[in-house]
């Protein structure tokens, strides 16, 4: 899969991208902020000031009002804290001209809690929280007003190392990877939230016991991710349960590749424009109930860490997806051409077993753990698909073993109609 | 198709770059008139200050320095120190102290760094300023900030202090600030920055571990050079412990010591992992905020992945560039490591904070150190 695409594929990408446009792009905003009142100097200075002094139990109530700051606010390490805002549409916090540093917003501390604001244009991730136990995003909006997305930032809400993360009616828009970001934590709930014109709508990675579910992926060029990525300090996760979500129409062109149309390191410039739900290396994954809908690509895509063609050996991490369960889904194909612009979307528009330019609902990309068994029939990888009417959906199961002169796909999901349990409990996080 | 491709998006690169050029240009930046005030600041008895009312308002509130306190003549008991290394500035160059009670000592740890347990009441004081010009660099001496560091019931605290146009005292300020600096540097040329005090809890981004507070460059593996205090080279740990103010019960010989990065005579893999410990390895390591990408650059980090051989990014954004590693071996201009540390751009540049412009002998170093790394494929 690495490095050498067909050169007829890549002609045929061009071709379509040029002619025919058919990759969408969207710079929707939920509120406008230019007509607010803008804060003033000693405002703005207020706030900074709230944020470097606060103490253990304060409430930072920000009042209405476009706020534009050149540094960055960050709570250090307090217990307890609200920061609070009236209202995603009243009070904005800009950081189109912060000077230096990373992301707008950074919270570490226990028992934090943001609610009814917005946060937008931060150079790098909108709100990060990191180090943190107790950790709740409510009615946080973070976006960019960029009309050109290529200069967005990466996240928009990013807690990564924190325990007891709870994030309920979001909305993360235009980032240029992940709209919602949760890395290297446990005890996660993302809930009731809108995530739309991401590369990636919501994305679990390397994070344990998450649920997802009753949100909005729209838009995006991925909906849901759950990814296991090698060489971190959290080395794997596991129990992700992703349902009753709106997966629909993540059809965005995908930006968050710079410059060229080659993808860098970052694993998330892979990803092929309509894509509803993509899983890498991730182990004990249920998803159900979910509408799946108008995804031109895939509805599915169950991969192992070797489809990126990068190296796949780190300490307590394996490459492999294993312990999935999927079913109850609905699931609507598209009558869109499937992406052609990135290799996996041009492996599953050409290759797929149900004929060329053809929507897929479920791919597993068909790699396995030799050492568990010497046929993937087995299921070695214990992988579970029990959706109705499944023969009438588009399942493939590729072959790619031997690399892609030799790519063979099949129809056959029987190997794979099985049921498996998958763990989570977020019940300690109903006080959040 | 690759090279069609990479031809076809030269002008487009030419372009954003032509852009980039004129934004620059157009920054203009006035840089404030400076006098040199004659007001000497009165003499305090270090000894009894109240440290649980601090911070305090002024820099002269504390009598470390004694006259005119820009001149950096420092009070008795307050100890001039410098690391072997030192963290990039924007060209900022700086002055450090130390001071302890009377009778009280740092003790050696025993871990590989050589960190030091400082007593409650330790502070330590860092002057950031520029010469006018470089090749002069006791004269005309713009102060900027001084930042001291204050230990509290066995808990670190940061007070950033920004020196007044007349240069005779600097104040508490915890939102921080932009000041335009200027200098000639040492090939005669005119330099200008928009200098960024960062804001108090901006100094938590690198003095951190755990998410504690904690200095970086007091720890033996810095200060374990010869050191001249004004009576010939001498190595500045024996120094400290001659005055009292550290107690250590090994030799010099046995504790860890890291190169100056700007001693060439050094062996080039030291003099890199040199530069990347100080500038880089107080956020890229186990303990500190950059953990979450996996990449640690501390002067004892042995494995390959972790230095970021062939290590993909996780959250780099557009920081990535359009590279796939954090070092490529022998391909320092297909690594994100040196792509990061050569931009300006708010949220790829890295380190995030300290710095508005590229440290060009510091790219050159760690380039220097990934091309002579055996090329590899991966």
């Amino acid at each position: 899969m690495k490095n050498n695409t067909l050169t007829l594929l890549t002609l045929l990408s061009i071709f379509f991208m040029g002619v025919f446009s058919c990759t969408s792009s969207t710079t929707e905003m939920t509120y406008d902020s230019s007509k607010l009142p803008r804060a003033s100097q000693d405002q703005v200075d207020k706030v900074v000031e709230a944020f470097m002094l606060a103490n253990d139990g304060d409430v930072i109530d920000i009042p209405p009002g476009f706020y534009n700051f050149k540094t960055q606010l960050i709570l250090d390490n307090k217990n307890n804290i609200t920061i609070k805002g009236a209202g995603m549409d009243k009070t904005v916090l800009s950081f189109r001209e912060l000077r230096s540093g990373g992301e707008g917003v950074k919270l570490v501390g226990n028992n934090v809690k943001i609610e009814d604001l917005s946060i937008e244009d931060a150079p790098g991730d909108g709100i990060k929280s990191q180090h943190s136990d107790g950790i709740t995003f409510k009615r946080i909006n973070v976006t960019w007003t960029n009309g050109d997305k290529s200069k967005n930032g990466t996240y928009a809400i990013y807690p990564v190392q924190c325990k007891n993360v709870m994030i309920d009616e979001c909305i993360a828009s235009h980032s240029k990877d992940a709209g919602i970001y949760v890395g290297q934590s446990e005890n996660i709930i993302v809930k009731n939230s809108l995530a739309f014109g991401n590369v990636a709508g919501i994305e679990i990675e390397n994070s344990d016991n998450a649920e997802v579910f009753g949100n909005t992926a729209r838009d995006n060029s991925g909906g849901i991710l759950v990814f296991n990525l090698p060489g971190l300090p959290k080395s794997e996760g596991k129990g992700t349960k992703i349902y009753d979500n709106d997966i629909v129409s993540n059809n965005h062109v995908n930006f968050a590749t710079p410059l060229s149309d080659e993808p860098n390191g970052n694993t998330v410039t892979m990803i092929p424009p309509g894509s509803g739900v993509i899983l890498l290396a991730a182990k004990d994954v249920e998803i159900y109930n979910n509408r799946i809908h108008k995804n031109k690509t895939v509805g599915i895509a169950i991969a192992n860490y070797h489809i990126t063609g990068f190296p796949a050996e780190a300490p307590n991490w394996s490459p492999y997806t294993s312990n999935i369960y999927i079913h109850n889904n609905d699931y609507q194909r598209t009558m869109k051409i499937p992406d052609l612009t990135k290799e996996m979307g041009q492996l599953i528009s050409v290759y797929n077993a149900h004929g060329k330019g053809k929507t897929q609902d479920i791919v597993y990309d068909g790699f396995w753990d030799k050492s568990l068994s010497d046929n993937i029939q087995s299921n070695p990888m214990k992988i579970c698909i029990e959706e109705n009417g499944i023969e009438k959906l588009h399942f493939t199961l590729f072959d790619l073993w031997e690399g892609e002169e030799n790519i063979r796909s099949s129809k056959n999901y029987s190997p794979f109609q099985c049921q498996t349990s998958i763990e989570t409990d977020v019940s300690g996080l109903a006080d959040l | 198709m690759k090279n069609i491709l990479s031809i076809s998006l030269l002008p487009v690169l030419i372009f954003f770059l032509g852009c980039a050029e004129k934004v620059a240009e157009k920054e203009d930046l006035e840089v404030a008139d400076i006098s040199y005030g004659n007001w000497e600041a009165p003499a305090v008895n270090i000894a009894k200050l109240d440290f649980e009312s601090m911070p305090f308002e002024k820099l002269s509130d504390y009598g470390f320095f004694t006259g005119k306190i820009r001149e950096m003549k420092p009070q008795k008991g307050v100890l001039t120190y410098e690391p072997a290394s030192s963290l990039f500035t924007d060209y900022a160059h700086k002055s450090r102290f130390i001071w302890m009670p009377e009778g009280a000592a740092a003790s050696l740890k025993d871990d590989i760094e050589g960190s030091l347990d400082f007593p409650d009441q330790t502070v330590l004081i860092k002057n950031f300023f520029y010469p006018a010009d470089f090749n002069q660099p006791d004269k005309d001496i713009r102060m900027i900030e001084t930042r001291l560091m204050i230990k509290r019931n066995g808990t670190w605290e940061a007070f950033p202090y920004i020196w007044n146009n007349e240069q005779t005292d600097a104040k508490y300020k915890v939102i921080g600030a932009e000041i335009p600096v200027k200098w000639q540097d040492e090939d005669g040329k005119q330099q200008l920055i928009n200098y960024i005090v960062p804001n108090k809890n901006q100094c938590k981004s690198c003095h951190n571990v755990n998410e504690q507070m904690v200095p970086i460059g007091v720890k033996a593996k810095h200060l374990n050079h010869s050191f001249d205090y004004g009576n010939g080279p001498k190595n500045q740990l024996v120094q400290w412990q001659e005055s009292g103010i550290l107690e250590m019960d090994k030799s010099p010989d046995d504790i860890a010591s890291m190169v100056n990065y700007a001693d060439k005579s050094k062996d080039l893999n030291l003099r890199a992992m040199a530069y990347l410990d100080i500038n880089c390895a107080h956020c890229h390591r186990a303990e500190g905020p950059a953990s979450t990408s996996g990449l640690f650059l501390n002067y004892e980090e042995r494995d390959p992945l972790k230095l970021g051989v062939f290590k993909t990014p996780v959250a780099a954004g557009f920081g990535a560039g359009s590279f796939k590693f954090a070092i490529y071996p022998g391909k320092a201009d297909e690594s994100i490591m040196t792509f990061r540390m050569g931009t300006n751009q708010v949220g790829a540049a890295m380190p995030e904070i300290g710095r508005v412009s590229v440290h060009e002998e510091g790219v050159q170093l760690i380039k220097e150190w990934i091309n002579a790394m055996e090329e590899k494929k991966f």
